[in-house]
């Protein structure tokens, strides 16, 4: 494949000939379907099938071979004039692959490389000495014009030939870009833009605006009047310029242009004078997606409109574009997979072995085979000096045999495999290695120890062995800091201290022993949790709180998680037994209450027994008796308190609200005076 | 007896009009005189019933069916099919088809007992012609033209089809459709028979723009008059033979 300029001598001359369409994929047609005609049955009783080229005896047999699978696939085949399949081989063809062809109005046409091609709006054509070459279609055909052979040759040599002056016009999101090429060089250019698309929410403000959203006629934003005014001013700016350039275009054999969406359209074809006519036959769109238009994006969309790409035959053609087919799709997926790499993570190192020093440390069979004809040469020159006579059809073998003595003749070369040069450096490093572990090994026993006397509980064994520490420590060191790291070293991987370990295993005798020995309550291990919080055991905790009481000042208690101020038991039962007081009141009171209550509910419960006539009776009673104007009266119907209120009433009946009333009255028979 | 009529200055009466054994279904809208074309010579016999398809009035093209039943397509709306279960006789089943395909007239073409249909049909449509319609369903290419409907008329007598299929496919097609089959046109050379022309066992109508010969084909494939030529040797034959012996 090669990609040449269309502008160029070299393309002339391929389209100099007469060219063609040619499609990719066509299956070459055989002789086969003019057989069809030819051999017609002889005799014309109708009871035959001529897509499938069958006879038969009966109608029966003709009915059910039409219903068969073999014979829709005849019929598709006919339609799509090609010969039709035999039955065993239909048989076959079924076996080994799907029927989709035949399973009726779901099959969709799977993509070939032409629909490929016709997808990406190119061409493939073919000239007289049957050179392919694909280029875009929209340089020949305007978008909706049907394709013809006929008009391939005079298109294309007047848009590169006679006439190599292309105008290029791209418009969107505020961003105007405008060409005119001659050739490969653009002769006249402008570019420039305009605030029209705010640039959080994107689209352009009229088409907002005509959306209808944010009341009538849009938002009422600064920022929105502002995008509205530029783009009237667009408008203007690109109508100066177009106008400007009108003789060159006029003059330009394509009109190329960009304009997505209804505004950017009606930019350049839109008013009662439009900048450019939709009738005109120059007029071409970008039949690929383009970036913004900026001047670089002109040339680019230029070169590749003006870029053929020539094959050597159809094959070729087909071969090449079938891979560039696939592995597009490839490094879409690819694209996807690796652009999602997280900044705000750290990533693990990537290792990367290290150069090794030798190139021929990767001695493959060639290298050695060189290796081995070198020495060849040198034994013989030795051999030579030496005087012995031997042949020189020494067989391999003895070749090898021989270098090996070689070896030590070599006074400079470096004989030494990468293998053996690492070896004495890994022998220096072993012993190091025996006595750090040798180290570790009696620092691990010690701790074993160590953690084997507090789980048993053996205060005069850690005695002894704290004395012993501090007995084999030189004089010059402080003894007091000794003491504290000792008892305070880490013991297990889980981070857990002696205190820890004294916690853990209920040992109350080692843990104040460690304690009296200025071991660290605030230590935590691995979980976070203290000496105190890592057991369960009461009497540890009680023994740390203790000794908290007692030297209040030595530790961060805070830290260590033991709670200080802490009551003790015999004042936590103090404080007990005044809350059991307090309750015993309490409920006291509430039952008293609750006798009350109990009382009023059921002189209530009595009064509403009344009739209404006692009930009367009962309120003048009562007034009688409380002459003193201290008037007791009750609602008639809910039998409420309503003394001292002002009642509602009817026919002497009082009432405290106009529900009770209404209740009231709609219970008894109305009596009307 | 073949009548000629027009739709609105239209010839292409089929893509108005559906006519069976059972019922006969006109576009709503448009002159009435279409309608009592209709009417005036089918009223006594079966129901003539307005109708629209889809807020279509090309009803012709989209449905299809004879005297057993009628497939409408999946676009029509629940009271226009209301409209038709109605109207038409209880014996007529009507259904819709959920197919792709969606103008079942010009992809089928039928009678009360076979019907050939487009080869790209759906499976499960062909399964509710064939259990709705009550018939025998073939796939069939027409002059190696898919659109089976548009191509061809059938009746139970007989049946018209484009006029460049071959004489090896007319033959082979009435031996599977077991009905005697014709090459020809309608309207004055149109090869569109079935906008052309309705017809049913004893009645046709053809655009205004058929000519004489064209009618004459038509009325003789359909068995239409009672002047036939097969006369002669079906009906009268007895009793010639009679008077002869």
């Amino acid at each position: 494949m090669e990609a040449v300029n269309i502008f160029t001598e070299k393309f002339h001359n391929i389209i100099n000939e007469r060219l063609g369409l040619v499609l990719l994929e066509s299956t070459k047609k055989e002789g086969k379907c003019e057989s069809k005609s030819a051999q017609e049955p002889s005799d014309t009783d109708g009871n035959s099938c001529s897509y499938c080229q069958v006879q038969f005896a009966d109608l029966q047999s003709q009915r059910e071979h039409y219903k068969l699978d073999w014979h829709r696939y005849n019929l598709k085949q006919s339609l799509l004039s090609k010969p039709p399949l035999a039955e065993d081989e239909f048989n076959e063809k079924t076996t080994n692959d799907d029927l989709s062809s035949i399973s009726g109005s779901e099959s969709e046409k799977e993509d070939s490389l032409d629909t490929l091609a016709v997808a990406q709006g190119k061409l493939f054509l073919q000239n007289a000495s049957t050179t392919v070459f694909s280029i875009y279609k929209c340089l020949i055909f305007d978008r909706k014009e049907d394709i013809s052979d006929d008009l391939l040759n005079p298109r294309l040599t007047k848009c590169t030939l006679q006439n190599p002056q292309w105008t290029l016009l791209m418009l969107g999101g505020g961003h105007f870009a405008g060409a005119i090429f001659k050739g490969n060089e653009p002769f006249l250019h402008k570019t420039f833009h305009c605030y029209t698309v705010r640039a959080g929410q994107g689209t352009g403000q009229t088409t907002r605006d005509n959306r209808g959203q944010g009341g009538k006629g849009g938002p009422k934003s600064a920022g929105a009047s502002l995008r509205r005014y530029n783009e009237q001013g667009m408008v203007q700016h690109v109508k100066d310029i177009v106008e400007n350039w009108k003789d060159e275009i006029e003059k330009s054999s394509l009109i190329i242009y960009r304009a997505a969406g209804p505004y950017n359209r009606s930019v350049l074809f839109g008013g009662s004078n439009p900048l450019l006519d939709r009738t005109s036959k120059k007029l071409r769109t970008i039949p690929f997606s383009t970036r913004r238009a900026t001047f670089t994006e002109l040339k680019r969309v230029h070169a590749l409109l003006a870029t053929a790409e020539v094959y050597d035959s159809l094959e070729t053609a087909t071969k090449i574009y079938a891979l560039q087919k696939s592995p597009d799709a490839d490094l879409k997926r690819n694209r996807t997979r690796t652009s999602c790499v997280n900044r705000a993570k750290s990533r693990e190192p990537i290792e990367r072995p290290l150069p090794s020093t030798l190139s021929s440390t990767s001695s493959s069979d060639e290298d050695l085979d060189e290796e081995i004809t070198d020495l060849d040469i040198a034994t013989i020159d030795v051999e030579l000096q030496k005087e012995q006579p031997q042949q020189l059809e020494d067989s391999i073998l003895e070749v090898v045999y021989e270098t090996s003595q070689l070896e030590d003749l070599q006074e400079f070369g470096d004989s030494l495999t990468p293998e053996q040069r690492k070896k004495p450096a890994k022998k220096k490093s072993k012993p190091k290695k025996s006595k750090s572990k040798k180290l570790k090994e009696h620092e691990e026993a010690k701790r074993k120890e160590l953690v084997d006397f507090i789980s048993k509980g053996d205060v005069s064994g850690l005695e002894k062995l704290l004395a012993n520490h501090l007995n084999s420590l030189d004089e010059g060191v402080d003894k007091e800091e000794a003491k504290r790291s000792f008892v305070n070293q880490v013991l297990d991987e889980n981070l857990n201290t002696l205190l820890h370990e004294a916690a853990l295993n209920e040992q109350n005798d080692i843990l104040r022993f460690l304690l009296d020995n200025s071991a660290d309550p605030c230590s935590k291990n691995k979980a976070q949790q203290t000496a105190y919080t890592c057991t369960q055991s009461k009497e540890i905790r009680e023994s740390l709180k203790q000794f908290a009481k007692e030297n209040p000042e030595k530790f961060n208690y805070n830290k260590a998680q033991i709670p200080v101020n802490a009551l003790t038991e015999e004042e936590l039962a103090e404080k007990r037994k005044a809350q059991r007081k307090v309750k015993k009141e309490k409920e006291k009171e509430k039952r008293k209450e609750n006798e009350v209550k109990r009382k009023e509910e059921e002189e209530r419960q009595r009064f509403l027994n009344l009739s209404d006539r006692d009930k009367r009776a009962l309120a003048a009673e009562k007034r009688i008796r409380d002459l003193s104007g201290k008037v007791i009266t009750r609602c008639f119907n809910c039998a409420a308190d309503i003394t001292g209120k002002v009642p509602f009433e009817y026919m002497g009946n009082v009432f405290c609200t106009i529900d009770c009333l209404k209740a009231h009255r709609l219970k008894g028979p109305i009596l009307l005076s | 007896m073949a009548l000629r009529a027009q739709f609105e200055n239209n010839n292409e009466i089929g893509c108005f009009a559906k006519l069976t054994n059972a019922y006969c279904l006109v576009g709503i809208g448009g002159s009435e005189d279409f309608y009592s074309t209709f009417e005036g010579e089918l009223a006594e016999t079966i129901p003539v019933v307005h109708v629209s398809l889809a807020n279509c009035r090309i009803i012709g093209r989209m449905c299809v069916g004879n005297k057993h039943g009628l497939l409408v397509p999946n676009t029509t709306l629940d009271t226009e099919l209301q409209h038709i279960r109605n109207a038409l006789p209880d014996t007529v089943k009507v259904q819709r088809v959920e197919e792709r395909l969606s103008a079942l007239g010009n992809i089928v073409s039928c009678n009360d007992y076979v019907a050939i249909v487009h080869p790209d049909l759906d499976r499960e449509s062909e399964e509710i012609i064939a259990d709705t319609l009550k018939v025998e369903v073939f796939r069939q290419t027409i002059a190696s033209k898919v659109l089976v409907g548009s191509y061809c008329v059938l009746s139970n007598q007989g049946g018209l089809v484009h006029p460049q299929t071959s004489i090896v496919d007319q033959e082979e097609l009435s031996s599977l459709l077991q009905v005697p089959l014709v090459a020809g046109t309608v309207n004055r050379g149109s090869e569109v028979i079935g906008a052309g022309l309705v017809v049913n066992d004893w009645c046709a109508f053809a655009g205004l723009d058929t000519t004489s010969t064209e009618l004459t084909v038509i009325e003789s494939i359909f068995r239409l008059n009672d002047s036939a030529p097969s006369k002669i040797t079906s009906d009268m034959r007895a009793s010639l033979i009679e008077s002869m012996s």
